[in-house]
């Protein structure tokens, strides 16, 4: 009876204690951390999720919480080594993150492009693919692109990328050594000269909302340049990317024709950045079932969610699947709820819950809510 | 459970081959239809863990062993959550049968309660005030709906040709039922772009406080009861 009431306390202590870490650096983070949270900084958080990456829910969560806290997960540390193993000068190697609805796909995104911020690289990080292409608010800028004949510009939405890829890597755009490599002009007054700084290229497609589509074109085609001549080192994220394989989109033009994603200048971009003719550069992605209707919805694995379409233009990739809790990681979110008094009750609760939530971490934290 | 099953197969024995799918159908989505055909010496279910308990201290477990028991509904489960409270103000939430829905609106609402105190709690400085806010969403659900109950009732009574209010005394039942029916009249009372679950959750953090629209409602009815107690003797006479 002793025994048991000592081991029942020595595992509440040990709940009580660890489910947190201190190494607040995730290019440190190892398998001792597997499980445990750290705390990212609120001025960290600002910069690199102010426009979007973290998901609505979480970002709820951060606010009642009052803290900013992602587990350490092993697909996130799974892709940290393998992108400090890799050769950057071999051609950019892509990874596939996949896996059930609310498993943690973009959390681990997230998780890892505060490692690529931490380590220097130029971040290109499209928040929600979904955002542009399914997304209809009643104010949705749409107009037939001035370049390419047949293709549709979202100027508000590629000036509020542009935005968010301003303030992610504003330290970096300051840096001298990114220029424009040619000259390129966009109206008769407006050009923007060969040497200038990337960061005008930037400003220009912000001011100039028109011209918005066409400048994060060839922003992109700049970046993969630069960093293939070793200025710069880039990580590509995009949450949502099989969106764009999905043959149909929600938006029509004032023909109410429907557009497909081929069709919408931002698509060609990002597909170009995702070809690996380029060097010093990785690139993660989603596959997302929440990023496609639901009448796509029946499996998680990419080869179903890509379509043969998305998947030869990524292949050959790096799967990596992200699931449900484990015993250690679930019974760490237990004790981390318990502490910011998410979750309350006798501790029958937590098998209780553990059922019925599957240890879908997403589902958890839903159901622990009215409780 | 099996004197259940038992019961199902003969019903299906019973029945023709031609009703056969219907009954399936209607298996598939609840047990039985409603009120259900049990002869009245089927007990009800008892389905917490602590009345059987009690039960078995009792020594009254043998006594019902051998009585055939009636399958519990889906709402009446051993879980650790079970609150037959809630259950009530969601069977008053729903409509047409739509307790899915119900459920959902009232565990959001929780959930809003749960946000609103925890952050507050976080912004609480000292640990008094920490200890003040009360952050069980059901326990404030109760205290809420303790806070609403009246004590009194008005009935009108007709004597010589005239219609009194009658003060008269509540009961337990009644006065549970208009706590929860003028809670949810003051939820539905509100702005077109605001959703239930929110303000149902103001709401019941108001009574909780024992300040709002429905405390102020009890109040009146008491006050209106303790102006017209010149007409109590009606009540026998």
């Amino acid at each position: 009876m002793l025994s048991r009431s000592w081991r029942h306390l020595a595992r509440r202590y040990s709940q009580a204690t660890t489910f947190r870490t201190n190494e607040n650096s995730p290019a440190q983070h190892s398998e001792k951390q597997e499980g445990l949270f750290y705390t990212m900084k609120p001025e960290l958080c600002k910069q690199l999720f102010s426009h979007g990456g973290f998901p609505k829910s979480f970002m709820q969560q951060t606010k009642t919480f009052t803290e900013t806290a992602v587990m350490v997960r092993q697909p996130a540390l799974d892709l940290i080594s393998c992108i400090k193993a890799s050769d950057l000068n071999q051609p950019a190697i892509r990874y596939v993150l996949y896996g059930e609805k609310g498993s943690g796909k973009s959390l681990t995104l997230a998780h890892v492009l505060h490692y690529a911020h931490e380590d220097g690289y130029l971040i290109v990080h499209v928040p929600w693919v979904s955002e542009w292409l399914r997304r209809v608010p009643r104010h949705k800028e749409m107009s037939n692109s001035q370049t390419n004949e047949g293709f549709v510009d979202l100027p508000l939405d590629a000036a509020a990328w542009l935005i968010h890829f301003k303030s992610q890597n504003q330290t970096l755009l300051k840096s001298e050594n990114l220029k424009v490599s040619k000259e390129y002009v966009w109206s008769k007054r407006e050009k923007t000269e060969a040497g200038s700084p990337l960061h005008t290229l930037v400003e220009h497609g912000i001011n100039r909302v028109k011209y918005a589509c066409d400048v994060v074109d060839v922003l992109i085609d700049e970046i993969k340049m630069l960093s293939s001549s070793k200025q710069c080192k880039t990580f590509v994220a995009i949450d949502g990317f099989n969106s764009f394989f999905y043959p149909l989109t929600r938006l029509s033009t004032p023909t109410k024709k429907t557009v497909k994603p081929d069709e919408v200048t931002l698509t060609t971009s990002f597909l170009k950045l995702t070809h690996n003719d380029w060097t010093n550069g990785v690139i993660v992605v989603t596959a997302d079932q929440l990023a496609v209707p639901d009448d796509h919805q029946e499996s998680f694995l990419p080869r179903y969610l890509l379509y043969k379409k998305g998947f030869d233009h990524l292949d050959p990739f790096v799967p990596i699947e992200v699931g449900r809790y484990n015993e250690k990681e679930f019974q760490s979110c237990v004790g981390y709820y318990r502490d910011r008094l998410w979750l309350r009750g006798p501790p029958e609760v937590e098998t209780e819950l553990k059922f019925t939530s599957a240890c879908n971490p997403y589902r958890f934290m839903e159901q622990c809510a009215p409780l | 459970m099996s004197n259940h099953i038992r019961h199902l197969n003969k019903c299906i024995l019973r029945y023709p081959s031609y009703t056969l799918p219907r009954i399936s159908v209607v298996l598939q989505t609840r047990e039985y239809s409603r009120p259900t055909s049990f002869p009245d010496f089927f007990q009800n279910p008892i389905f917490r863990k602590e009345d059987q308990a009690k039960l078995i201290e009792s020594s009254e477990l043998s006594k019902i062993a051998a009585l055939p028991v009636k399958p519990p509904a889906v709402y009446e489960t051993s879980s650790v959550y079970h609150d037959p409270l809630v259950n009530k103000v969601i069977n008053h939430v729903m409509e047409k049968g739509n307790k899915q829905l119900a459920r959902n609106l009232v565990e959001k609402a929780f959930e809003n309660i749960k946000r609103s105190q925890i952050e507050r709690y976080h912004l609480a400085t000292t640990p008094e005030a920490k200890a003040k806010i009360e952050l069980d969403p059901k326990k404030i659900l109760h205290k809420a709906i303790a806070n609403s109950k009246p004590l009194l009732q008005l009935q009108p009574i007709k004597r010589g040709g005239i219609t009194y209010q009658v003060p008269g005394p509540i009961t337990e039942k009644r006065s549970l039922f208009l706590a929860i029916k003028w809670l949810l009249e003051a939820t539905y009372e509100k702005e077109r772009t605001v959703h239930f679950p929110k303000q149902f959750a103001w709401e019941l953090l108001d009574a909780a406080n024992n300040t709002g629209k429905v405390v102020k409602k009890k109040q009146d009815l008491h006050r209106q009861c303790e102006a017209n107690r010149a007409y109590a003797h009606y009540r026998w006479q």
